[in-house]
């Protein structure tokens, strides 16, 4: 039963980037924070171009997993962080985390204490 | 729900010290917490000796490089809920584990063009290594006595051809030449009619160094001897094909695609079809190879981890090869005297080996305590004598000593590549003033005309 899935909006594809971006900046490890935010931007760009009419509803729905994928990840790794910081650089404040990750940070919790 | 969130938060953040008192640990918890961090965030790190501000740069990607967070989220549930043991035939337990096995072994099937029946999960290169090589001459050893490997394989290799020395077989260590490369006429007329192998690794983990996997894959199907190669350092890296190098067997590594420490996979040709004697025996798990439980969680990421590779293999080499430009051009702007170890045509450009020369190795080394590099390979970096690998070359001992092994990865950003620059080189000056090698060298003496007088 093959339903026709409505390409995304630029709206919906703009707010996929944000939250990609907002993301990226919750992880407390450096190399992973900047790739992340690396690896967006080029991603982004390289499905700017793509003309398949059918392969862009399948790359946002590929963006939104990865999404969920690195919101989980970023309270993985805020959970399990070591006290000590990066020897040139600062690592992300929790305030920032909260202020950001705020209304997400409600679907993560439920996401992996709700198991069952 | 919004409130007990940022309550939990500030508690957490702000008390570190009275979370074990509103919450006591288990007995479990207590013990595994018991070791005192040698952690003081405001003072910095202190380790054996050696004080430094904070965490160092990683760049030693092929020591081991970190686990990437989308291998870590396909691994999870594995060890959270669904937790079984993929040989269990009986419930569902068994039943989701095997499937999640199954679907692993056709991910890292697909990145090296194989059939997933050809796929056998190990604990690592090491064991895919000692498999190849004990396990094929030992189960051929009546007709095959020969064994062809090379003088820059990876200890594991060289140290199960020792082992079969010691039972009478013999072997052929094959010199490089200077460019790390072997030369396919030595490899030619090496093959005898009881070669039952030939170990050849694809990319060399000490100089980066790419073997032509194709040619001699060639050789060997026209002798008709079996071809291993440990690709450890290859996979996800440049593309492997083991139909196009016509390999029998191939040892593959989980932690150096981003994956998890503790996991590898061999792929063993079904057509014509290569035999082993396991090395493992017991209930005869991975069709009698490797007994023993395989561990689901560890497969579930080495999967994932290869499928993440396959995409993003290209956007890497791409970068690696970018960041590497910009490390080698960054140094050699501020230094002679550097040099590259290995060739610079046929290399991986993610492992960069330079030796500084007029430099003391272990001074070097001790000064760039910020950036976690490596000289020579980690295996053998306990010992002081130096690599073999760089002596197999032809180095010469002071600059063999000198060696240092940059390793660019995915995640290396540009800023930790300026940083390692400005270590490595105020490092290096710093040692170069105080010597006086150098300060004759920079008077125009040859410092290999000097007959130094014994006392």
């Amino acid at each position: 039963m093959a339903t026709a899935v409505p390409p995304p909006s630029r709206k919906q594809i703009l707010s996929l980037f944000r939250s990609f971006f907002r993301s990226s900046r919750l992880f407390t490890d450096y190399n992973i924070r900047e790739y992340r935010k690396c690896r967006t931007i080029d991603e982004f760009r390289h499905n700017k171009t793509l003309t398949n009419p059918s392969s862009v509803p399948a790359a946002f729905a590929d963006g939104n997993y990865q999404l969920q994928v690195a919101k989980r990840q970023a309270l993985v790794y805020h959970i399990s962080r070591r006290k000590s910081k990066a020897s040139w650089r600062l690592s992300i404040d929790w305030c920032l985390f909260m202020l950001l990750g705020f209304y997400d940070g409600l679907y993560i919790e439920s996401e992996y204490c709700g198991l069952g | 729900m919004a409130s007990k969130i940022i309550a939990s938060t500030v508690r957490r953040s702000l008390s570190p010290k009275l979370l074990p008192l509103i919450r006591p640990l288990s007995t479990a918890a207590a013990a595994a917490a018991a070791p005192a961090e040698p952690y003081d965030s405001s003072a910095g790190i202190s380790m054996k000796g050696v004080k430094i501000s904070g965490r160092p740069l990683y760049l030693d990607m092929q020591a081991t490089s970190p686990v990437d967070p989308r291998v870590l989220d396909a691994m999870l549930p594995y060890f959270v809920s669904q937790y079984g043991n993929p040989h269990s035939r009986t419930h569902l337990y068994g039943w989701e584990s095997d499937e999640a096995v199954e679907a692993a072994r056709a991910q890292v099937a697909s990145l090296i063009n194989a059939s997933p029946k050809e796929i056998v999960f190990t604990s690592g290169a090491t064991e895919c290594n000692n498999i190849s090589v004990k396990g094929v001459m030992h189960f051929y050893k009546e007709k095959k006595k020969h064994v062809i490997t090379t003088q820059t394989e990876h200890k594991c290799v060289l140290d199960s051809c020792r082992h079969l020395q010691q039972e009478g077989f013999d072997v052929t260590y094959l010199p490089v030449k200077s460019d790390g490369l072997i030369d396919l006429n030595d490899l030619r007329n090496s093959i005898r009619s009881d070669t039952g192998l030939v170990s050849v690794m694809a990319v060399n983990n000490e100089i980066g160094v790419i073997q032509p996997m194709e040619e001699i894959g060639e050789i060997c199907k026209e002798f008709g001897v079996p071809f291993h190669t440990d690709a450890a350092q290859a996979l996800g890296k440049i593309p492997v094909d083991v139909n196009k190098w016509n390999v029998s067997l191939m040892s593959l590594s989980g932690h150096k695609v981003y994956g998890p420490k503790g996991v590898g996979a061999l792929y063993m040709r079904r057509r014509p079809r290569i035999r082993v004697e396991p090395q493992m025996n017991g209930g005869g798990q991975e069709r009698g190879i490797r007994s023993g439980t395989v561990p689901t969680p560890l497969v579930v990421g080495m999967g994932a981890a290869c499928e993440i590779a396959m995409k993003e293999m290209e956007y890497d080499g791409k970068r690696a090869v970018k960041l590497k430009d910009r490390l080698l051009n960054g140094i050699r702007d501020r230094l002679d005297g550097v040099v590259v170890n290995g060739s610079t045509e046929r290399r991986y450009a993610g492992n960069l080996n330079l030796s500084f020369a007029y430099v003391e190795g272990e001074s070097l080394l001790m000064g760039l305590k910020e950036v976690a590099v490596s000289s020579g390979s980690a295996c053998t970096s306990a010992s002081l004598e130096p690599s073999y690998v760089l002596r197999a070359l032809g180095v010469d001992e002071d600059m063999a000593h000198t060696s240092i092994r940059f390793g660019i990865g995915r995640f290396t950003t540009e800023e930790e590549i300026d940083k390692a620059i400005e270590l490595t080189v105020n490092q290096v000056e710093k040692l170069r003033e105080m010597s006086p090698l150098y300060e004759m060298v920079k008077e125009g003496i040859d410092i290999k005309s000097i007959q130094w007088s014994q006392h």
